[in-house]
């Protein structure tokens, strides 16, 4: 068999498995016989496991024969001559993917054994199983792709399950609102990826990395496109990088996610989604040398985010709402690594932090039992408050700067007031006018029936 | 709505000087409303309480209606979870015709117009489901379902076929005649109708299909207009008990927009910071200007209002903090503004407290129950916390109804402004009672001909008769027939269980005796250690052991109260490391502090920049860690343990005796005196019967419990209720060690309690999470007493493997065919197991309490059900004094732990915390759901779900005149015991004689025909059994000990 055959078996595989196993969990429910939750642990064990597996094997087949760059085409799925449009999948291992494509693996694996306890008994068992199939199959794409295109196609999975995890929970209001909150930032950052794509198409006639990095395999690359096209198109996927990895100005979903049973907390929002704009910035980061406006843009955001994530994450009383704003420090940090052209370091950052934070994330329920054990070590109770920061600071800035923190930098209100809120009364204003006119034309009053209240009275009440 | 500001010119004017009077009256309501507020303190001390304890003054059926009703919460388990048990046989019909003819009383014959006793009507609404639903959706069912062409699948096949042919022969007939006559009778008009729609003129033909249709059609038809030809006024019970809206229902009722939302966003920061008790790495600035302070000082800062919302709050917030108001003065000032008037003050207060009530009663317990606590809060946070809420209330309900409603009057006119918007859709509700009668008439066989001929009075008598018997009404009767069915069980289980046992009693003393704590789930650990050696003897006494003390471990920082909950202690008691080893013990905990702060800047680190940045690089290593603990559990936590055995004390022993006069913290205070201790020790040895010498052992082995887990912010539920939600250990150890002093034996032998000198006592600590055991001061035990011992823990940990295959029964995730090796492995592997929300059931099925003898309720098979005291009521004096002290503690203790499971079951999202998954710990100390919510007092799902939500049964080995004596004298027993709150039995084990405790009065019980099956041993009864189980005799034990004897 040759190398090749081998790398494309595997290659196939690794996306497969992950495809097979929302293929199995969601048909099986469409067909009326939802698995059992014995056999959907069993199922995903063996879909990670073979992933896992042929990811390594391809890692040890790419150290010994000496390949850096190994392409894996699926073809065109869609082709529209006359448009010149074509949706082009194709996988690419290589330094960045592989190491990001087993981090994956192994911390989907680990929470998915977690979650398979942690959910037991629980009715939507199965439900998170089938957002998690659609989330590793996004984040394998994701991490593989070598197309635009194909970029974009893991990024809408695991956008769509990350906000579907966010509302797991979707008899209270709370996770309801949150989770359409993080689907709306999405969205913003979707429609910014978009129009990148667009316009990188438009510009080399191919969503291809390749043929946008020239010929190196990453980190190597340098971009074939204009300056002025590097910073137009950099910006809109900085934009795009900000609002899946929560940076300023979007930061205020990411303490929002924890709404969701814990293990999806860890793993989706403080290990492998937070990274994922982060992942993008480095997968295009040869566009980032073309620029230095938009370097420092980049490098700008990231401290931005670092700095106002450590000040958040200071004042934060609960976990988990901590550990959120710890993640963002360290993704802004990430991100400035990226700016700064520091790639191999912000991938091992990456890769540290996911594993780091997934632990601390895991752990978080036994915040009470590990402080207590501290405190009988220290044999005290545990030291609060930086005395050098006391000292530095008049109490003034500090209560000022806890405010600010205390309200996430106001990041979300802003948000609602000044681009939210318009947006709405404008469309709302068109609504209006829209009612106005079809009632004109048809003669006869607005329709009542938008004004039928739900029926929420419960039915032991009514007896 | 003018603009805040010119509010304030307008208090201006006031006087200043605050009317004192009124605020200490203002006071005294909130102090009362606080009563309404749950009353669990931070979480890491877990106690159980009652969580209808402001009712507990009333009877139990109207406490849970009452307290229901204010806490929107469920009183009873929903219906439909009663007709599943109803289905499922853990109700029977028969319980529920008991019950009812028992609630009835003289009225259960009462006739209700034509349509048969009182008794039989409730009882078809009660045995056959009744399904209901709005109009819309009844219409629909009429309309698309085959509702009016089949009879009820319930409806047995005799009433069906019997009114099919009654409506046929008579429709024949009179309809046929009427036709021949040509007459246009008022009564046939009607049927008349039904019968053009069927074709009429081929009635002799009709299918059975087609009759039945026919019959079920005019049926309809007639209870239809019946029903609504009546008055709706003489149905529905007046509701004059308006439940006050607060503006925000009606403002959200009106414009879907909830200014709670508003306001509790910036409430659930403010109070989560000002209660943190050391998480957060910034302290609040100013926290010592109390929660209205630090509101004011955060809120009243410039440029720090980017929106409209918060420059409201600011505007206001400088105004207040400018004319000085302080928060009593602020609440005043806020009901006014509010337009709530002097008579509704009190419910508004109370349901503005119970809007965000986890964080309200959070900061009243911090105020007046948690003087322990690093941080408590200052007196007087209550009120400021409520000035805050309103302050916030009424900014956001006039920036509501300024965006939303576009009305602009002044605040106190808001009520009347949205009441006038709200949706009057009031349904009859004619469909429903018609659906109701409809249901009725095909379980009772009532015919439409017959229904047809009613007259008005005689339909309104129906009706209201339907609407008295509302759901709430029959879920209690529900509930009644569930208790009864366990109570009946239990009762007959203990009487044919004493009379089977009551000749083979044994007299030859036991080779050694364990005493665990009440707790039911020392229950079957107690049950297969009498199994695994019918030599042994266990006890039941509440797990402090009557050592109250203030206890620091030696690897501790703190001293933790070990004793029940309504108790301080006044002795403190250190564990040291032995004097040999003091030098090395040293130089560990040194190790252990640089160890200890090392980790802590870690952990705070990682959330900073740089640790964060350095963190972050070799975080790679955290894969290792990760992948083991959730992988591989329970070897990870042994390799885990081994490295902490290097810093780990190796011998230690409890600094017990005092060498002042006074007890205390300092030197030489520690400890208690040899007078205090031989009172401990005659005590409690006096109360759990063991006062003979005779009656001793060689052996005597008294046993705390605790447990722990990982990952489980509810950790501390699981300890020992009777050591207020510590762990029980130290007490054992101290309690042996204090038995086992010759000059405490001295003192005790002029008191006639003589303990012989053969006898030793030994402490131990039983996890109940990963049925551990550990044994204290082993090296003190005497070489004669060597061997015994040997036998004895060879015995115990035989017991305690079975008792966790026991467990494991209940374990979904674990195997039914496991051998007990692999059960101990299981519940290891579970107490170690990251991602395990269930380490243990805790108390979740608990429903009896026995106390008395151990005699007649050994080899009785109980499946961990039941709190076992052991008491002897031969060696009381006639007042029983000895049972009155008992039941001073053990009556309410295990009723706060029953009744909270009960609550936390029937609503686990009102009284519960919901489920566990989405927890988040704050402040360290309680849990939110998610990223911010209210905090969540109250028991999780995980902890609850297999309960059964009955009053807990005592059955007490006594008379009804001492039960009566000792109800009469104990308030606290009473208000228990009358109100219904906990079920209660006498029993009298010559005799074998139950006598129940109902409505004040003692009823003799009769027992129910039934055998109580025998097994040879508890794991014959409960093998591949996963559910409850019943009682059964356990053979092995007593006729081995008979065959011995």
């Amino acid at each position: 068999m040759t190398s090749e055959l081998l790398f494309n078996i595997l290659g196939i595989t690794i996306v497969a498995s992950p495809a097979a196993l929302l293929a199995v969990f969601s048909l099986a429910s469409l067909a009326g016989r939802p698995l059992g939750e014995r056999s959907m642990a069993r199922f995903t064990e063996t879909a990670v496991v073979l992933g896992l597996l042929s990811s390594l094997v391809i890692l040890g087949m790419m150290l010994v024969l000496d390949r850096r760059h190994v392409p894996i085409e699926i073809g065109n799925w869609v082709v529209i001559p006359d448009q010149h449009f074509h949706f082009h999948l194709k996988l690419v291992f290589d330094r960045l993917s592989v190491p990001f494509v087993v981090l994956t693996f192994i911390l989907c694996g680990t929470v998915g054994a977690f979650t398979s306890r942690y959910l037991h008994r629980e009715p939507g068992y199965g439900r998170f199983f089938v957002l998690y199939a659609l989330f590793l199959l996004g984040m394998v794409i994701s991490s593989l792709a070598g197309t635009i295109e194909t970029l974009f196609l893991g990024w809408e999975l695991v956008g769509l399950s990350s906000a579907l995890l966010v509302a797991f929970f979707h008899e209270r209001q709370n996770p309801v609102r949150n989770g359409q909150r993080v689907w709306s930032v999405y969205r913003i950052a979707d429609a910014a990826f978009l129009i990148a794509a667009l316009a990188l198409h438009h510009l080399t006639g191919a969503g291809d990395f390749e043929g946008l990095m020239g010929t190196g395999p990453w980190p190597d690359g340098h971009a074939t496109i204009s300056q002025s096209h590097a910073l137009f198109v950099g910006l809109l996927l900085l934009v795009a990088a900000a609002g899946k990895s929560a940076l300023v100005p979007f930061s205020g979903w990411l303490p929002r996610a924890m709404e969701g049973p814990t293990p999806s907390s860890a793993v989706f929002y403080g290990a492998l989604s937070v990274h994922l704009g982060a992942f993008l910035l480095l997968r295009v980061s040869p566009i980032l040398e073309q620029s230095l406006t938009l370097r420092i843009a980049v490098i700008t955001l990231g401290l931005v985010s670092a700095i106002f994530g450590t000040l958040t994450a200071r004042v934060q009383t609960d976990i988990k709402s901590a550990l959120a704003f710890a993640s963002l420090t360290q993704v802004g940090i990430i991100v400035a690594e990226i700016g700064f052209g520091l790639r191999y370091i912000a991938l091992i950052h990456i890769v540290g932090h996911a594993c780091l934070r997934t632990l601390q994330l895991l752990r978080a329920p036994s915040l009470l039992h590990d402080y207590h054990t501290l405190e009988n070590a220290i044999g005290s109770h545990l030291p609060q408050g930086t005395s050098t920061w006391d000292r530095l600071v008049p109490v003034r800035t500090r209560a000022w700067l806890y405010r600010f923190s205390m309200e996430r930098g106001y990041l979300d209100v802003i948000l609602d007031e000044y681009i939210v809120r318009p947006f709405v009364a404008v469309f709302r204003w068109s609504d209006s006018m829209e009612r106005r006119w079809t009632a004109w034309l048809s003669g006869s009053d607005e329709k009542g029936s938008d004004e039928v209240p739900p029926n929420t009275s419960s039915v032991e009440d009514l007896v | 709505m003018q603009e805040p500001t010119s509010a304030s010119t307008l208090i201006h004017q006031k006087p200043v000087t605050a009317d004192l009077h009124g605020f200490d009256d203002l006071r005294h309501v909130i102090e009362h409303a606080a009563h309404f507020l749950p009353a669990q303190g931070p979480i890491t001390v877990f106690v159980h309480h009652n969580t209808l304890h402001a009712f507990e003054h009333l009877p139990f059926d109207e406490g849970v209606k009452v307290g229901g009703k204010l806490f929107g919460c469920n009183a009873y388990l929903p219906e439909e979870r009663y007709r599943e048990k109803l289905e499922r046989g853990r109700i029977r019909v028969e319980d529920l015709v008991a019950v009812l003819l028992h609630d009835l009383g003289e009225e259960a014959n009462l006739e209700i117009g034509a349509f048969g006793t009182r008794f039989a009507l409730r009882l078809a609404m009660l045995q056959f489901p009744l399904r209901t639903g709005s109009g819309t959706e009844l219409r629909w069912m009429i309309a698309e379902t085959d509702a009016l062409r089949r009879f009820r699948d319930e409806v047995p096949v005799e009433t069906r076929d019997k009114m099919v042919d009654r409506t046929r022969h008579w429709a024949l007939q009179e309809l046929q005649q009427g036709k021949a006559k040509n007459g246009t009778e008022k009564e046939s008009g009607l049927f008349a109708d039904i019968l053009n729609s069927f074709e009429s003129h081929t009635m002799e033909s009709w299918s059975e299909q087609t009759w039945e249709a026919f019959v079920l059609n005019s049926l309809w038809q007639v209870c239809y207009d019946g029903v609504k030809s009546i008055k709706n006024s003489v149905v529905e019970t007046p509701s004059t008990d308006v439940v006050m809206k607060r503006h925000r229902d009606l403002l959200l009722e009106v414009t879907q927009e909830d200014t709670d939302v508003l306001v509790h966003e910036i409430l659930i920061r403010v109070c989560s910071s000002f209660l943190d008790q050391g998480f957060a790495d910034w302290k609040v600035p100013n926290a010592s200007g109390g929660l209205y302070g630090l509101f004011l000082n955060l809120y009243g800062k410039s440029f720090a209002s980017p929106t409209r919302w918060l420059r409201q709050i600011h505007t206001e917030v400088q105004r207040l903090a400018e004319s000085n108001i302080g928060p009593l003065e602020s609440i005043e000032e806020s009901l006014r503004l509010l337009g709530i008037k002097n008579s509704g003050r009190e419910e508004f207060l109370t349901h503005s407290l119970l809007a965000l009530r986890g964080w309200a009663g959070m900061v009243w317990q911090m105020e007046t129950n948690a003087e322990w606590a690093p941080h408590p809060a200052p007196a007087g946070s209550l009120v400021e916390f409520l000035a805050v809420r309103l302050i916030l209330d009424r900014l956001a309900i006039a920036h509501v109804s300024r965006e939303s409603l576009e009305f602009t009057g002044s605040l106190d006119q808001i009520r009347d402004e949205a009441s006038g918007r709200v949706h009057k859709e009031h349904s009859n509700g004619v469909e429903q009672r018609a659906f109701i009668v409809f249901q009725l008439a095909q379980v009772c066989g009532w015919n439409p001909q017959d229904l047809e001929s009613l007259s008005h009075d005689e339909w309104a008598t129906l009706s209201k008769e339907i609407a008295t018997f509302s759901a709430m009404e029959r879920r209690r009767i529900y509930h009644l027939a569930f208790e009864r069915k366990y109570r009946n069980e239990t009762l007959d289980g203990v009487i044919l269980h004493s009379k089977r046992h009551q000749n083979s009693a044994s007299t030859i003393r036991p080779e050694y005796q364990v005493v665990c704590c009440i707790d039911e789930r020392e229950e079957s650990f107690r049950r297969h250690l009498e199994e695994c050696d019918p030599t042994s003897e266990t006890f039941g006494f509440a797990g402090f052991y009557g050592v109250i003390m203030y206890y620091r471990g030696a690897a501790d920082a703190h001293f933790t109260p070990l004793c029940p909950v309504n108790l301080t202690p006044k002795h403190y008691v250190v564990e040291e490391p032995l004097y040999s080893l003091a030098q090395a013990e040293r130089r560990r905990a040194e190790t252990r502090r640089r160890i200890g702060q090392a980790t802590h800047q870690a952990h705070r680190g990682t959330r900073t920049f740089a640790g964060g940045l350095l963190a972050g690089l070799f975080g790679s290593f955290a894969a290792f860690p990760l992948v083991a603990r959730i992988l591989f559990p329970r070897t990870t936590a042994q390799i885990r343990r081994q490295f902490e055995g290097i810093v780990h004390t190796p011998g230690t022993e409890l600094r017990l005796e005092r060498t002042e006069s006074e007890p205390g913290r300092g030197n030489g205070h520690i400890g208690y005196s040899v007078d205090e201790m031989a009172g401990i020790v005659e005590g409690s040895l006096r109360a759990m019967g063991l006062s003979k010498s005779e009656s001793f052992s060689r052996l005597l082995v008294i046993c705390g419990h605790g447990s722990s887990s990982l990952n489980n912010p509810h950790e501390a539920a699981h300890d020992c209720g009777a050591c207020g939600g510590g762990r029980g250990g130290p007490n054992a150890r101290a309690f042996a060690q204090m038995a086992n002093d010759p000059r405490v034996r001295n003192i005790l032998k002029d008191r006639d309690l003589i303990i012989p000198d053969a006898t030793y006592i030994i402490g131990g600590y039983h996890n109940t999470c990963d049925d551990s055991m550990t044994w204290y001061d082993l090296d003190r035990i005497p070489v004669q007493h060597r061997e015994l011992f040997e036998t004895a823990r060879a015995n115990i940990d035989e017991a305690r493997k079975r008792s966790s295959h026991e467990r494991c029964r209940r374990f979904q995730s674990a195997s039914l065919s496991q051998s007990t090796d692999e059960a101990l492995r299981h519940v290891e592997g579970r107490a170690e197991d990251l991602s395990q929300t269930r380490p243990e059931y805790g108390h979740a099925t608990n429903a009896l309490c026995f106390v008395g003898r151990r005699e007649w309720s050994r080899g009785l098979f109980l499946d961990r059900r039941a709190f076992l005291t052991s008491y002897n009521p031969t060696l009381d004096n006639e007042n029983s004094s000895t049972l009155e002290g008992l039941l001073q503690a053990v009556i309410p203790v295990c009723a706060g732990i029953n009744l909270e499971y009960y609550f936390s079951y029937v609503d686990p999202i009102g009284y519960g915390c919901g489920t566990k998954l989405p927890h988040n710990i704050t402040s360290l100390l309680g849990v939110m759901d998610g990223a911010a919510s209210d905090l969540r007092p109250g028991l999780p799902w995980q902890m609850v779900e297999i309960h059964e939500p009955v009053r807990l049964l005592f059955v007490i080995e006594s008379t009804p005149e001492a039960m009566r004596r000792i109800i009469a004298d104990n308030a606290a027993i009473a208000q228990l015991v009358n109100g219904d709150w906990v079920q209660l039995a006498v029993f009298d084990a010559q005799t074998s004689r139950v006598q129940r405790y109902v409505s004040g009065e003692f009823e003799e019980y009769d027992l129910s025909p039934g055998e109580l099956p025998i097994r040879e041993s508890s794991i014959d009864w409960y093998r591949s059994c996963r559910d409850h189980l019943g009682f059964a005799s356990i053979a092995s034990n007593s006729n081995e000990l008979a065959g011995q004897a």
